[in-house]
């Protein structure tokens, strides 16, 4: 509080309205803002001379000078933070770099579950953010491909960490019109980490959509087998959403609720949460636990509001792409873990 | 924080020597003039998230730690208007706290009763920054004591219109949505009583009727006329609910054929109607520009129910680690920075977009 120029004697006054033990006045407590408080409104409506005389005093004595300050001020502050961003960001990239080599996941479920072994609480419903590029600036990782890259990828490691349940938010739902497509993809990528036979089972699902599971490409295994992996086999489902599943999902809902009071089949005052949270649930999805952005700042980018009520958002700054050190350290941040880099 | 006690006290009473502090409030008027200078976000929120945490770090009682959470908001509120901020938005109450310990729920009562009385003391102060406040929730869960004093500061400050202080008090995102779609429905559920009369100065039955009579030419006068009437009555029926329509065009109608329409299902406007933008002004924070920036201290990065339907596609959210009562212009100021230097960017970008399309 020492930065702001507050006397410890106002201080006290302001927080418990008593000053040398006897509680002030409001002219008294008004005296002593005064030095705090801006210059009084010129009042517009009757702008007499004498007031018009002062005013272009005033700005005569420090309108110049003290903007002229401003305007140096802020250009210095302005190139001293962007210089301290683009160092911080180098910063930061040369350490996930180095992170990234010292933690990878070697495309080995066993890997990624030590990486996690330790966590006592893991999400049971996890939510990316991803984008679609459609530019070539970012190599690799461009245009749909890229896209469904970076989806097999990131169900691969969910499906590692024991994770049953992923929804992925693309704000134009490219993906959504090419379910199957995505299903056999992702499907490829997790036989590639978990082999053929410990291959989770996959199914994709989009709002409003049936869900896609085709039955698995050798659909019976033989008994041995079944005896041996002793548990059953893990199920991963992938939910894809879109721009469209967040505000105008609500506004739909809105729209048929309109549409059932006109007809007299629902009052109004029947509306309240529950109901809402419970259609909005079967629609979409239901809250996810963690939500993992891999932009370098928190933009939700038109994610459905309702579901994020109480989500935890885990975001790497300065981080841009997907990789498995944010995907890690998310899931680390929480089970309020800190991660550790030594092994 | 970290130094002894003694070099604690030496700093204190250097710091609040009058030379010093007058040098640190300069600094802070100079800093906030060169901020104005940038883009400034017009709707700011704040989650004051920290306060009880910082009383149990500094074994402060927890009434004191929010006592200090409220200068802590004096002090930014300050910042955020000088600087141009148009709408300030913070979290105050929510309506999950009602489940904290009953000393600390009427702590805090009595506290946001203090302050706004000590506020409603001073009108004429209030109208040099030019803030009105409004209260945001449930109010029924309020006591009538501070509503009471709700009330007194609210009607004091309704005139201002520079600047507005949204306290959401007793409140939760989910319950505004709630409170937004309630509100739309049950305005789509009010039958139409008067359908706006038509602007046009031409009137359809008038043109039908010019385009019989040509077609029929001046051969038949008598069968022209029963041709008009019969043509005229679908258009009649469909604004029928309009009575002070019909009777102002009446005269196009054959008085038989009036009395055969009944009213018929009451007239509704149609839901395809609704839209995202009503449904935001049917927030509680209707009318308030988009959310720009959302800031939580205290590390926790989680929206908690509160402005789940504004931060929507542009939204910079910022999460920081301080905790409430610490926070001031110092922690703000880089916030403030990176944002108008993202903005910045972004509009950069948007240029360069808009050029490469031209192109």
């Amino acid at each position: 509080m020492a930065t702001t120029g507050v006397k410890p004697k106002e201080s006290t006054a302001f927080r418990r309205g008593v000053v040398d033990g006897r509680s002030i006045t409001p002219k008294e407590r008004e005296a002593m803002l005064q030095p705090f408080l801006p210059e009084p409104p010129t009042s517009p409506s009757i702008p007499s001379k004498a007031q018009i005389e002062k005013a272009s005093h005033k700005k005569k004595k420090v309108g110049p000078i003290r903007s002229f300050a401003h305007f140096v001020i802020y250009h210095i502050i302005a190139f001293i933070f962007s210089v301290f961003f683009r160092f911080r960001r180098a910063w930061r990239l040369v350490k996930s770099k180095v992170v990234a080599l010292l933690k990878y996941h070697h495309r080995t479920p066993e890997f990624i579950q030590r990486d996690v072994k330790h966590l006592d609480r893991l999400p049971q419903h996890l939510s990316v953010i991803l984008d679609l590029h459609d530019n070539d600036e970012d190599q690799g990782s461009a245009g749909l491909e890229g896209l469904v890259n970076d989806v097999c990828e990131i169900a691969a490691w969910t499906a590692s960490a024991g994770i049953p349940y992923l929804s992925v938010y693309e704000k134009t739902g490219r993906l959504k019109s090419y379910i199957p497509q995505t299903h056999r993809s992702v499907s490829q990528t997790l036989e590639a980490y978990f082999g053929a036979r410990r291959k989770p089972s996959l199914s994709v699902r989009a709002p409003h959509q049936q869900s896609y599971s085709p039955p698995l490409t050798p659909p019976t295994l033989d008994l041995t087998e079944s005896n041996d992996s002793t548990n059953e086999r893990q199920h991963l489902a992938l939910l894809l959403l879109s721009r469209e599943d967040g505000r105008d999902t609500l506004i739909d809902l809105t729209k048929t609720l309109a549409d059932m009071a006109q007809h007299k089949s629902l009052k109004p005052n029947q509306i309240d949460s529950n109901l809402i949270d419970s259609e909005l649930r079967d629609a979409v999805s239901t809250e996810p636990d963690l939500l993992i952005l891999f932009s370098p700042r928190v933009v939700l980018e038109g994610y459905p509001p309702w579901q994020l009520r109480l989500t935890e958002i885990f975001h790497l700054p300065d981080n841009n792409g997907v990789n498995y050190q944010v995907f890690l350290r998310a899931l680390h941040k929480f089970a309020k873990v800190e991660m550790r880099l030594g092994r | 924080m970290e130094g002894s006690i003694h070099e604690g006290r030496v700093r204190k009473w250097l710091a609040s020597s009058p030379p010093v502090a007058w040098t640190f409030r300069q600094l802070r008027e100079l800093l906030i003039g060169a901020l104005k200078q940038g883009p400034i976000p017009q709707h700011v929120a704040f989650v004051m998230d920290g306060n009880r945490r910082f009383a149990r770090d500094h074994k402060i009682e927890t009434v004191e730690g929010h006592n200090l959470g409220f200068e802590a908001l004096a002090r930014i509120l300050e910042v955020c208007y000088k600087t141009g901020v148009k709408v300030v938005t913070i979290y105050a109450f929510s309506i999950e706290n009602f489940k904290r310990s009953k000393h600390e729920v009427d702590a805090l009562m009595a506290m946001a009763k203090l302050k706004l009385d000590q506020l409603s003391q001073h009108g004429a102060l209030l109208d040099r920054y030019g803030a009105s406040i409004r209260i945001l929730g449930q109010r029924n869960l309020v006591k009538p004591d501070v509503l009471e004093a709700i009330d007194r500061a609210v009607s004091l400050t309704a005139k201002n219109d520079k600047a507005i202080l949204n306290v959401c008090f007793p409140y939760t995102s989910r319950d505004e949505i709630t409170g937004a779609v309630k509100k739309t429905v049950e305005s789509y559920s009010q039958p139409i009583q008067n359908l706006p009369p038509l602007k046009r100065p031409f009137s359809e039955t008038h043109i039908t009727q010019h385009i019989r009579t040509q077609m029929l030419g001046d051969r038949l006068d008598d069968a022209s006329e029963q041709s008009t009437s019969r043509s005229t009555s679908p258009s009649s029926s469909s604004n029928e609910a309009n009575l002070a329509h019909s009777s102002a065009t009446s005269t196009a109608f054959s008085s038989s054929e009036k009395g055969e329409n009944n009213p018929g299902p009451p007239n509704f406007q149609d839901p395809e109607t609704i839209t995202a933008e009503m449904l935001t002004d049917n927030m509680l924070t209707g009318g308030a520009p988009p959310l720009d920036l959302l800031v939580r201290t205290s590390g926790v990065q989680r929206l908690s129910d509160f402005m789940l339907w504004q931060c929507h596609e542009k939204t910079s959210i910022v999460f920081l680690d301080c905790l409430w009562p610490e926070f001031d212009l110092w922690n703000f100021l880089p916030v403030l920075v990176e944002w108008q230097w993202q903005r910045k960017k972004i509009q950069e970008q948007e240029k360069g977009r808009a050029r490469s399309k031209s192109d």
